[in-house]
Order: C-alpha cells, then structure tokens, then sequence
C-alpha cells in the first residue's frame, strides 16, 4: 500500500473519520490502523514489528527496574545486541538463505527507534513507557512505518497521551504538506527517475558528459523524492494531531559536508551523532582531535552500513568521514579565505563544493556495486560519444518540468525559511487562495509522472 | 549567582580550545551560542576542563550537561 494510492487514500480517509468520530477510541484506531497498514503489505512483517516492539518494551521495563547499574548495564548491552542481531539477520540475506528472504519494510527505521528508547532509559534520560498500547503506535505508527522519520520516545509518546480534538488549522496544513510533498515526488523526483535509473543501468555505454550529468542530477532526484515522502508522512501525521520531526532543512545551501550532514535525512544523521558518535568521543577524548577522527570515521562507516551492506556503501559513509575530517583539521584555512573571498564569493563557491562533492559521494550510494561505482567516477568526463544529443539524458520535456519546479522549490525553500509560507496561506483572501491551490492541482495533473508508487528509501 | 574567576577560566580555555579571539560566556550559553562549539569540538572542551582541574567526568554525566551553568556546577561539585 503505498502512500501514492488508491488504496492509501481509502485506508487513510477511514481512519482519519474514525479517529475524529470516536475520540476515546484514537490510540485503538492507530494501533489497529498501523497494523492493518502493515499487515496488508505481508502478515509476516507485521509478526516481525509487533515482536519487536514487544521485546524492546519488555527490555525497557527491566532496565528501569534494574536494582543496580551493573544489571541494568547487561540487559542493556543485551537487548541492544539481540535486536542488532535480528535487524542483521532480516536486514542481509546472507544470514538467510536467499530464496527464503524477505525483506521487511521499515525494519531499519523503527530497530533504530527500538534502539534510541532502550538507550535513552538505559541513560535515564526518559522514564520506561508503561503503556503498552502507546509504545505500539510509537514503533508501529502507519504514518512514519515504512522510511520514518526515525523518531525518538521523548518526542513522540507525550504526543500520544492525549486525546486529540478535531483542529481545522492542523489538519488543512497537513492537506497542504502532503499535497507539497506529493508536488516534489510527482513533478520532479518521478520525472527524472526513470532516466537517472537507466543510465545506471546502462553505465558502460553512457559517455562521459552522461555520467556527468547522472552525477550531478542525482542528489535532486533523491532529496525531491526522499524529502517528498517524508513531507506526506508529516502532513499526514499532522492530519493526527501528531508532530514527527523534520527531515531535511535546505540541503543544498549547506557550506560544508558537515553542514549538510545537520540538513539531510536529519533524523538519522543525528541519531548516529547522539547513539554513536557521541558516546565514541566520549570514550575516545583523551587522544584528542585523533579521537575525533576515528569516532567521525566510524560513525559514518555505519551510517553508510545502515543504507545497505555492500561495499559502496562502506565508502559512501567514508568519504562523508574523510571530507568531516578535513574540514575539521582546516577550520583556520576556511576562517582564513572566508575573510579574503568576503561572505557572498566564499558561499556561492563551498555551496557548489558542497554539492559536488556529495554528488560525487552519491554515486557510491547510487551504484549497484563498488565495481560500478569506481566506473562510473573512472569515467566521468566533457567526451561526447553522439554530439550534442548526449546532454539528452532525459526529454527536453521533462528537464523543462524538472528544471522549472526545482527552481520553484528553491524559492519556495528560501522564503519558507523566513515565514511558513504554508500557514500564511490562510491570511490570502480565499478567491486568490483558491486559484493557487487549483493551479498547483492542474499542474500536477497535467505535468507530473504517475508512474511510479516507489521510494528510494523503502528498500532501506 | 555565577562564579565569575570560573567563568573567565572557562572563557580562555574556550578560546584556546575552538582557536577564537573572543568568547563570552553565561550560565544559560549552549553550544548553539557560541561560534565553533559543536559536537566536532565539544570532546575537545571536555577533555581540556578535565585536564585543567584534574577531575574525570562519567558518560552519563557529560550527557547531561546542558549549558555552560551545568558544566560549572560539574566542576564547582568534583573540585569541592
């Protein structure tokens, strides 16, 4: 069922009336909504969530009532390694034989909240969660299932105690997101994603200037398509009376690796940073920068393992490692050629770096194999194998649509940034309002491709 | 009431620390505050304050440091 269908909508219009037209019963219809979300995708997936979720409670309720850190500590050290090891197993299936694997969907966004609430009572940071019910619709709720956002219990279950009340304003801006984020995933992110997907697929016959293109297009169709999701998945938890935290925040303006490491897939970025890296330093800090270094190293090695276990993956997370690192050692050099360059130079040239280095890096993401991938960058170059009809890696149609909507995007990004443009909608006089609102609606009619109901991030 | 000798000590470990000119600080500063404080420094800092007053900070302890304020009682309560 995915949130771009028929089914989704009809799913989601019957929930959405029942929890508003039976107040007292909304974590009932949540709970009973997210498993038949999950169930209706395979029964076995929903085994796998519930039995989850029901060991990670049960952990977490021994560890609060450990008499002694001791004690708390080992059941810590082995809820954590039992529930790796099961998200090992499900997540690589080399563990399992290959013709009786199944990948469970979403299995590597809520291990990873199962993760982050056993470490934070182990930390005592947050109380044991006594209600069953409510630890559920945390790991389980339908809205954030499949690609998150990762959340954390802090955030997240104090939002879930209390009854919900119809909120007109709530519930129009959550229309208004998921209808944004349908926008990115439909007008951009889809009519560029075939094209993307066939020059990988066809690497060793795409000429250089192709694979320049592919390289450098990539990261748009990802983040129109990944932060397209996780648009709807906001909305339409708002649409709840649920908050679920952002994801990205204006990528591309970033200045630096680590920059952008604060503004993408920000759920997961700062949950390594907070449940890996930190801990590390910690552990570490006596060798100084040299500590910094390695604990960098490591954490990205498993934010790039947590994509996929295949090499390039390993050196998609080393290479966000190594260019943090450089940045880090460089720091005066950059204070240095900021106050030589003056702020608007210095900008425009690391915001371009920026981006072209994580292109670079997303290709190693990208590929199918390490083998592709060091093709692929082994080949990058201005060569031309038909004329000028190679820089044609997709229809003139579609760089039109694509082009105009990202600029769009941008500008809405920018302003947004200032003022929720979303919500200062509503202060438009309702004729003018309308007219946007059917204009949007008919463009993304006319120019958007339905033919797809995939995310990249539901392989993860 | 701010321990004002243990703040100026802490401004010029900072400074030293994050390279800065110039940094000021309260009880109620984070590390949003101030220009360079992040989590690729923030070890650095530890590291540096443990080894200035000779005191060793746990895991959980560090992790509940919220502000400069938080770090001062820290220190203020193991150098007692």
């Amino acid at each position: 069922m995915s949130l771009i269908s028929i089914e989704f909508v009809v799913f989601f219009l019957c929930c959405f009336i029942l929890y508003y037209a039976f107040p007292k019963y909304q974590k009932a219809i949540l709970l009973l909504g997210s498993c038949v979300f999950i169930g209706y995708y395979h029964i076995a997936f929903l085994v796998i969530a519930v039995a989850i979720a029901m060991l990670t409670y049960l952990f977490g309720r021994l560890i609060a009532a450990s008499d002694s850190d001791k004690k708390a500590g080992w059941l810590y050290f082995s809820s954590i390694v039992l529930l790796a090891f099961v998200w090992l197993a499900l997540r690589y299936p080399w563990i399992i034989p290959k013709d009786k694997f199944l990948f469970p969907l979403g299995i590597s966004f809520y291990t990873f909240q199962a993760l982050a609430y056993l470490t934070e009572v182990y930390w005592g940071s947050q109380e044991k969660e006594k209600n069953v019910v409510d630890f559920l619709i945390y790991m389980l709720f339908f809205m954030k299932f499949l690609s998150g956002p990762i959340e954390r219990p802090g955030a997240f279950l104090p939002q879930i105690k209390t009854e919900k009340r119809f909120d007109y304003d709530c519930v129009t801006f959550g229309i208004k997101l998921l209808f944004l984020g349908m926008i990115k995933k439909l007008l951009i992110a889809d009519n560029m994603g075939s094209y993307i997907d066939a020059m990988y697929t066809n690497l060793h016959s795409d000429s250089g200037i192709q694979l320049v293109l592919t390289c450098l297009l990539y990261p748009i169709q990802l983040y129109t398509d990944f932060s397209g999701y996780t648009d709807m998945a906001i909305g339409g938890a708002a649409m709840f009376g649920i908050k679920l935290s952002p994801n990205f925040d204006r990528p591309f303006i970033s200045k630096s690796t680590s920059e952008l490491w604060r503004r993408w897939h920000m759920s997961l970025s700062f949950w390594v940073r907070d449940y890996v890296y930190i801990p590390l330093t910690t552990v570490t800090r006596r060798w100084k920068r040299l500590g910094v270094s390695v604990s960098l190293i490591v954490t990205f090695t498993v934010l790039g393992l947590w994509h996929g276990a295949g090499m390039n993956f390993v050196v998609y997370g080393l290479i966000q490692g190594l260019i943090i690192i450089y940045e880090m050692e460089t720091t005066s050099f950059h204070a240095k050629l900021l106050d030589l360059l003056g702020h608007k130079i210095y900008n425009v040239v690391f915001i371009i770096r920026t981006y072209i280095l994580y292109a670079l890096s997303l290709v190693f993401f990208r590929a199918e194999s390490l083998n592709d991938a060091t093709y692929f960058i082994s080949h990058l170059s201005l060569s031309l194998k038909a004329g000028w009809r190679d820089f044609k890696i997709m229809p003139d149609h579609n760089y039109i649509i694509c082009g105009i909507s990202f600029l769009l995007l941008m500008f809405y990004e920018h302003f947004n940034d200032k003022q929720n443009l979303i919500k200062s909608m509503n202060k438009l006089p309702a004729v003018p309002r309308w007219i946007i609102y059917y204009a949007l609606l008919l463009l993304l009619f006319i120019f958007g491709a339905f033919n797809s109901d995939t995310f990249v991030y539901l392989q993860f | 009431m701010e321990d004002e000798n243990l703040i100026k000590e802490l401004e010029q470990l900072f400074q030293e620390v994050l390279k800065k000119g110039q940094v000021s600080l309260k009880y109620e500063t984070t590390a949003k505050d101030v220009d360079g404080w992040d989590s690729l420094t923030n070890m650095l800092l530890i590291n540096a304050i443990e080894k200035k007053y000779s005191i060793h900070f746990g895991f959980r302890e560090i992790i509940k440091l919220k502000n400069v304020g938080d770090l001062c009682n820290a220190i203020i309560s193991k150098t007692k």
